[in-house]
């Protein structure tokens, strides 16, 4: 299992750094992401204000969750951009205690860069400690405020139904991002747009359009496609009676 | 300087720390001294950013009630709660070594946060029963096969569905396991390789998003 992983790193290790040589690369537009945008217009037109999230599963402690919240992160820095650029509102629901000082951080430095620092607001910021009045709190603010459109990106446990239907109820726009697998059909009912488990991690770099990034995009593609490959060779060896693949890796 | 001290010093620390991590884990079969020693500043350090997370946190609540911004008051009661709990619990620690044994402290903890808790619980709990019951709607088809797979799990898990015919138990438990467990895997393995890339790219300080905010200021 260790090979397979150092394999699967270098892979990404190659693409990153050979990408710089290729003419020109694509990678598929991510509809969720291109609605961000639109989400950030459709508060301006309405005078409403833009609601995030990155939900409470994530601390920064935890290493299979709290990459799920700095990746979410990194979406609020282009949310926050494009809301400074509009002159929208932003709410940043932020239960998480050490994440903090980071969603702080990054929205000033987003309303600096585009000239605006005057505009950020701390109480944009709010932390509530605890699910459930982080909850009630956030529901709350979706009767008093009506926000136009809604982020739920990051880790999430029930939460994602509970925000996502409230909302609905309001008749904002959704859009929604995680990679907690017992969460994605709730966000999946209640959202406009989603991003899948690895999208959430490859959105930040999908936005930037930056080389480097999307060459570790493409490595991730290869790793898939190669686990897809060895999933369909252990199947079919699996299905003959020969266990070899399910021995080496473990499974 | 600074910037140089706020981002490039940090990237460079996530870097090494990150390469030695992984040192760690792929060439030495068991735990390092000197990795535990890391994981130990680890922990200090988030435990540091807990602290951060605090002071801001009092920064913004007293900044509120000094302006008397719209709903000071609640502010207030943060910062008069946040006070009374840190000295209780500090003053519970240092003559016990818990910070439970202190009268006022535990008080306030069980008669005041707990009930509290409890009492909103129940109430986004009713909420998440009528969010999932509304969620669950054919919105569109993605939504609409997921309503008829909801169906049958719950027609094969109450009584009444197997009453109304047995085939429900069946198809349910087809659903629940063969149905839904490749699919669940496939999510956790691409999301794994999505959280490899990730880290690849937050150890070559490109994922910067969070290093609060990307490029140059």
């Amino acid at each position: 299992m260790t090979f397979i992983l150092m394999i699967l790193t270098f892979i990404v290790m190659y693409y990153y750094m050979a990408i710089n040589k290729e003419e020109e690369y694509h990678i598929r537009t991510m509809p969720a992401m291109t609605a961000i945008p639109e989400a950030v217009g459709r508060a301006a037109e309405m005078g409403k204000p833009v609601f995030w999230t990155p939900g409470i599963a994530g601390p920064l402690s935890d290493s299979t969750q709290g990459p799920q919240t700095l990746a979410a992160i990194s979406i609020l820095e282009y949310v926050t951009e494009e809301c400074a650029k509009a002159g929208v509102e932003l709410a940043a629901y932020c239960p998480l205690s050490d994440a903090i000082p980071l969603v702080e951080e990054t929205m000033r430095t987003a309303y600096l860069r585009q000239g605006k620092p005057e505009e950020f607001n701390v109480e944009q910021i709010v932390f509530i400690e605890g699910q459930s009045a982080y909850l009630s709190g956030t529901l709350g603010y979706f009767q008093r405020a009506r926000p136009a459109s809604n982020i739920l990106m990051g880790g999430f446990y029930y939460e994602a139904v509970v925000i996502g239907e409230a909302g609905n109820t309001i008749g904002a726009m959704q859009i929604g991002g995680t990679n907690n697998t017992h969460q994605m059909p709730f966000l999946v009912a209640t959202c406009d747009y989603m991003l899948l488990a690895e999208e959430l991690f490859a959105a930040g770099a999908a936005i930037s359009r930056n080389r480097d990034m999307l060459g570790s995009i493409k490595g991730e593609d290869i790793m898939k496609l190669l686990l897809v490959a060895l999933t369909g060779v252990g199947f079919l060896l699996g299905a003959a009676g020969i266990t070899v693949i399910a021995d080496i890796l473990g499974w | 300087m600074s910037q140089i001290l706020k981002r490039e010093v940090v990237y460079a620390i996530t870097g090494i720390v990150t390469i030695l991590m992984l040192v760690e884990y792929f060439f030495f079969p068991e735990s390092q001294t000197w990795a535990e020693m890391i994981r130990t500043w680890g922990i200090i350090i988030y435990n540091i950013s807990l602290g951060l997370g605090a002071v801001r946190l009092s920064m913004a609540h007293s900044m509120s009630v000094q302006r008397r911004r719209e709903n000071w008051q609640y502010s207030a009661v943060l910062l008069v709660a946040l006070v009374v709990m840190t000295l209780t619990g500090l003053a519970g620690y240092f003559t016990t070594g818990l910070q439970t044994s202190n009268v006022i402290y535990n008080w306030l903890f069980v008669n005041v946060y707990t009930p509290l808790g409890a009492t909103l619980y129940p109430i986004t709990g009713f909420y998440i029963f009528s969010a999932a019951y509304r969620a669950f709607r054919a919105r569109n088809v993605d939504a609409a096969l997921m309503l008829i797979a909801g169906c049958f799990v719950i027609l094969s898990n109450a009584p009444a569905g197997e009453a109304i015919w047995v085939g429900f138990a069946t198809i349910g438990e087809w659903f629940r396991f063969t149905g839904q467990v490749p699919g669940m895997r496939t999510f956790a393995l691409v999301g794994t390789l999505g959280m490899i890339a990730y880290g690849f790219r937050a150890l070559l300080g490109k994922e910067r998003g969070f290093y609060a905010g990307g490029g140059e200021e």
